[in-house]
């Protein structure tokens, strides 16, 4: 693969010091649009960048969860005195030294820091332990007893919902239900009659695991203050920070939560992980720091999934190809806790339809507890599993009808102003139509039949297409708001407090990018804070493809304040220089008559420290359209307003022999907006793509009657490099006027679409569908020997 | 923690290993840790054997190529020894693991360990290698299918350590071929494997054909009758077809959590004809 930044001409090589700041060569401001390099890549290849796994406090101390071994059972009795006998044991703890209310989630506040009556997953919670070093810690978490009664247990949703099974929450008059809801339009079920051709498909889509290379930690202290400091990797710090005030029962004031740059997180950290555990921990410490960094293995049983779910979907069209009817049914298995599973089954539910217009709909769902691990947040939130189906139903109506399954999606695709099959009104910028026509165009399509033609021997080969769609930022009731804070230093630099967690998608990165922009400044004068809620503004999580679209209005509207108040105080400094006539430069304020420059740390020393901070506040627009759905399900994210879009294209050869899926070639055609750092913007949709291309054929997480089967990596099979292909990623650019500088999140369109697009060219080369994702080796070559 | 000695001969290892008899020898460690850290598990004392010379080098004399135990992986990769004489092992170290793990790994770990997975063993097996056990009393030599006697067992005792690979060359006439089915391209540990060296006359008669299986029985098969039956036959797809059948017949492969029984058998079935691909 080229080398990024010198293919693209990027300005910004990193000081020797690499201090979280970085030169650029011709001390230029680096516009939007063109490439910049990342302000947090030198750091972390050299190892300078501290994760929140890197940090030892003198005097650290560690904690450790003692877990349930059952899926579900009630509590009898728990021992503690052989723990606290142990060498080195600081403390060790139940729900019952929980002052608080012992509950974290988020919409609904259902999951325990440690049980108190029961365990509703293998692996729940029971007992903390703090100890002086890890191997003192171990031994004795070993002398734990927990005496439990086994309950019986369910292990997936169609079981749970039968009467008479067991329930996990006894206090919900709905039972095991979690969630379910419908969008609909028209009369589906009348207008399958007018069809000319019907298909329908069921789909079994795996749990997913996000296997983020740092795994889930944090420290904590408290302070001389009484103030519970964490240093933790989040997703989420000032939801958090409210959330373990709460559960723990200290004033929300009291609890500061600090979000460093994360090593991964896709999702499965946003939220509590560790947080409940090391606050709680700290409390009892006797003000030592306390660390937790659960192992591969722990994060593996503790951490939430992708959810598994089944999606049903039937689609009908008249006689020239044009969509006439929709109904989806999907179920997910949501585990022991509701994490955030309303939102991520209306996430799919709103998704249902696709990038098309469909005049008669009807779309059910339904999230149901389990006494699975807990299933929650994933890049794609919902979307996947539902595109998985519908791409794929798609391809088959296409050929029922004789149709190019290319031309068959153009004819149905959306363009601005058009209604989608779920009836919402396309007021924003969508160019799928676009995507696709270059997807027409390309050879790899025009050419497919002649590749496949070319297949050597016992290899089968197919290409397949997708589409996808990820609408951006919380839907129409939950207020997506951002705060940004920007601060002229005193040596006339710039210091950023930002606000959302980078987990590795480069937004903090991306906010020198948007403040030197605006203020006309060079990256180098620019240093970042990472979101402190004791520092920062509350901007929400990073999460929703809404990181860079929700903060970067932000900090537009916070740099033009700042801006201002600069030139105002040039002004003022300067009673003969006229106020128009003063721009920004590099380093300085011109005036442009005589073409002098005045530093900008002069200014700034004559400056107000609370004028050379700006602060500024952005709520993201949203969909206002009145669409008949019930109240969660608007309030769960429904309908949307901005949507991103993509076309993906793919070669594969199947192996005879083996069943193993080659994937040859791969394209994505992608609009997200205008692209404000290309090879950011390359970064996103090849590591959705990447993502997606594992869900499709090797990322199986296997839980057998509660209990994790595939523990560690080795079982786990990811992708790697000599396993994906490169991709290549073609931005369809379109200028969102919501966004910053016309921009929508990229951050998950990648993965949407890839299932499918895999699955469509699969089914091409072996002519059938296998319908159970992943599509690994041995799935194919026992479809491929049964049909033969 | 466990101590970690790396004594610079093999009185010294000796010695260390009556003093602590739970010590464990460390080569690439790429097993051992891994084993440690599952099993939880630390011996008193890791002996490293990287120091002790004579243990690493690759040389051939009188026909015969002598390994040492702590030669990597990625030193066969580049011997042009292997490559020229045992294309077979060749072939094998390219598949195992990856870079990192073919620069640590040794092939006394790989026989040591005894998985019916590792990879360097199926192209041991029908090369007929031999192995040098060496312990204070004596050294002997055995062929690699009595020294390992199960998964993860061998013939081991006591002081004894494994101190060469003895492999005599084949014929120039044979052709060698490692062919390895996994979850992945890198990384994946065999589902299926098939090392085979083939003589083939250049009217396509087959003089002989020897073929050795991992991960689908409890140590890597053999099957004398089976090989002899091929000889005189014509060599193409449709004989390597019936190499597939026949061997899937036999082996008695065990459902685990990487794939079924009965996928193994499919697979099996067809991986001879895998030799036709490049
Ligand atoms: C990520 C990863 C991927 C892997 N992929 C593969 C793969 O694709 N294919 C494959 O075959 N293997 C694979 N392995 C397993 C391993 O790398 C190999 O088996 C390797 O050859 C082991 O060699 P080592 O030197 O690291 O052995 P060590 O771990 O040092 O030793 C293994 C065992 O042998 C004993 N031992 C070592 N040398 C001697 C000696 N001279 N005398 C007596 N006992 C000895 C040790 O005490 C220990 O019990 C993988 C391992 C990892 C961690």
């Amino acid at each position: 693969m080229k080398k990024l930044h010198d293919a693209h001409g990027a300005t910004g090589i990193p000081d020797e010091k690499g201090e979280g700041h970085f030169h650029t060569k011709s001390d230029l401001p680096v516009p939007v649009g063109s490439d910049l390099f990342r302000a947090d890549a030198y750091g972390k290849v050299t190892g300078r960048e501290r994760y929140a796994a890197d940090e030892y406090p003198a005097g650290l101390v560690y904690a450790g969860v003692v877990r349930s071994p059952h899926p579900h059972a009630r509590i009898l009795a728990i021992d503690t005195t052989g723990a606290l006998a142990c060498p080195g044991v600081i403390a060790v703890l139940t729900g019952g030294d929980i002052r608080g209310t012992n509950r974290t989630g988020l919409p609904e506040m259902d999951q325990p820091v440690l049980a108190d009556t029961k365990v509703r997953f293998t692996g729940d919670p029971v007992v903390l332990v703090v100890a002086e070093d890890r191997e003192l810690l171990r031994q004795a978490m070993a002398a734990v007893k927990v005496t439990y009664e086994p309950l019986p247990a369910v292990f997936d949703p169609d079981s749970a919902l039968a009467k008479g099974a067991p329930v996990l929450h006894e206090n919900r008059k709905e039972g095991n239900l979690l969630f379910s809801g419908v969008i609909a339009k028209g009369d589906a079920d009348f207008a399958f009659s007018e069809c000319a051709a019907v298909r329908e498909g069921i789909f079994s889509l795996p749990r997913q695991e996000h296997a983020y290379l740092e795994t889930e930690t944090g420290v904590a202290k408290v302070d001389g203050d009484g103030v519970l400091e964490m240093i933790v990797s989040t997703q989420s710090p000032f939801r958090d920070s409210r959330e373990i005030a709460a559960a723990l029962g200290i004033p929300p004031e009291k609890v500061r939560v600090i979000a460093p740059y994360l090593g991964g997180a896709f999702g499965g950290k946003d939220g509590i992980t560790v947080q409940g555990h090391l606050g709680l921990a700290a409390l009892h410490s006797g003000g030592r720091p306390v660390k937790i960094w659960n192992s591969r293995e722990e994060s593996f049983v503790s951490s939430t999934k992708r959810h598994p779910g089944r999606v049903s979907l039937k689609l009908g069209c008249t006689k020239d190809g044009t969509l006439h009817a929709l109904s989806c049914r999907l179920i997910f298995d949501t585990g022991a806790y509701a994490g955030l599973g309303g939102p991520v089954a209306v996430y799919g539910m709103g998704h249902a339809a696709g990038v098309y217009r469909v005049a008669h709909s009807r779309v059910e769902g339904m999230n149901v507890y389990t006494n699975n691990p807990p299933s929650g947040a994933f890049r794609g939130f919902g979307i996947p599993q539902v595109i998985a189906a519908l791409e794929q139903v798609v391809d088959m109506l296409a050929e029922s009808i004789g149709m190019d399954p290319l031309e068959f999606r153009l004819k149905n695709a959306i363009r601005v102003g058009d209604e989608t099959g779920l009836g919402i009104r396309m007021s924003n910028s969508a160019d799928i139509v676009t995507c696709l026509e270059k997807a027409r165009d390309h050879p790899l399509w025009t050419g497919r039949d002649e590749w496949i033609r070319q297949a050597p021997d016992y290899k089968r080969r197919g290409v397949g297409i997708a589409t996808g769609v990820l609408g951006i930022g919380y839907g129409p009731v939950i207020p997506d708001i951002a705060s940004a804070k920007l601060e002229l230093l005193t040596d006339g630099r710039f210091r950023i407090y930002a606000g959302v967690a980078d987990m590795g998608q480069g937004n903090n990165s991306a906010n020198i990018h948007i403040a030197g922009d605006v203020l006309c400044q060079s990256p180098d004068r620019f240093e970042l804070v990472q979101p402190d809620t004791f520092r920062c503004l509350n901007s929400s999580s990073s999460a929703a493809s809404r990181t860079t679209y929700s903060y970067g209005n932000a900090l537009i509207l916070a740099a033009g304040v700042l801006k201002e108040r600069i030139l105002d105080k040039v002004a003022q400094l300067h009673p003969l220089f006229r106020r128009e006539n003063l721009i920004l430069v590099p380093g300085a304020v011109r005036h442009t008559p005589d073409g002098s420059d005045i530093a900008l740390h002069t200014i700034a020393e004559a400056m107000q420290e609370a004028d050379r901070v700006a602060t500024a506040t952005w709520t993201a627009p949203v969909n206002r359209q009145q669409l008949a759905v019930a109240p969660d399900v608007k309030m769960y994210g429904f309908p949307h307003l901005a949507y991103t879009f993509t076309t993906h294209l793919t070669r594969v050869e199947i192996d005879e022999i083996t069943g193993a899926v080659a994937v040859d070639a791969y394209l994505a055609w992608t609009d997200a907006g205008r692209i404000m750092n290309p090879h950011v913007y390359e970064q996103q949709i090849q590591g959705g793509v990447i993502q997606g291309m594992g869900y499709a054929l090797w990322e199986d997480f296997r839980v057998t009657e509660g209990a994790v089967v595939t523990k560690n990596l080795s079982t786990y099979i990811l992708p790697t490099s000599m396993d994906v292909p490169d991709i290549l990623s073609v931005p369809v650019e379109t200028y969102e006027e919501s966004g910053p500088f016309g921009m929508k999140g990229v951050g998950e369109i990648g993965i949407v679409a890839a299932l499918p697009c895999i699955a469509n060219a699969v089914a091409g080369a072996i002519g059938f569908r296998v319908c159970d994702a992943p599509l690994t080796p041995e799935r194919i070559l026992t479809a491929l020997r049964r049909a033969a | 923690m466990s101590e970690v000695a790396l004594p610079a001969s093999l009185e010294e290892v000796y010695a260390i290993r009556k003093r602590e008899p739970g010590a464990a020898v460390l080569a690439g460690g790429t097993d051992l840790l891994v084993r440690m850290r599952a099993d939880g598990k630390k011996p008193p004392v890791l002996i490293g054997l990287e120091r002790i010379p004579g243990l690493s080098g690759i040389a051939i004399q009188d026909g015969v190529v002598r390994i040492g135990p702590m030669v990597t992986h990625q030193n066969l990769l580049d011997s042009p020894v292997i490559r020229k004489h045992l294309a077979v092992m060749h072939e094998a170290a390219q598949v195992l693991g990856s870079p990192p793990v073919r620069h640590m790994g040794t092939i006394g770990g790989n026989i040591c360990t005894a998985s019916p997975a590792g990879d360097l063993l199926p192209a041991l097996y029908v090369l007929d290698a031999e192995v040098e056990i060496s312990s204070p009393a004596k050294k002997r030599v055995v062929p690699i299918a009595t020294f390992i006697t199960g998964p993860g067992r061998t013939i081991l005792t006591g002081q004894e350590i494994l101190t060469g690979i003895r492999i005599p060359v084949p014929d120039p006439g044979y052709q060698g071929f490692y062919r390895k089915v996994g979850q992945r391209r890198a990384l994946a540990i065999s589902i299926v494997s098939m090392a085979a060296l083939l003589m083939v006359s250049p009217d396509k008669t087959v003089r002989s054909a020897r073929f050795a299986w991992g991960s689908v029985g409890p140590v890597v098969m053999r099957f004398p009758d089976v090989e002899s039956s091929f000889a005189g036959r014509t060599f193409g797809p449709a004989l390597l077809a019936d190499v597939g059948r026949q061997y899937s017949e036999r082996i008695r492969p065990i459902s685990d959590i990487r794939a079924s029984a009965s996928y193994r058998k499919m697979v099996a079935a067809g991986l001879p004809l895998k030799i036709l691909e490049q």
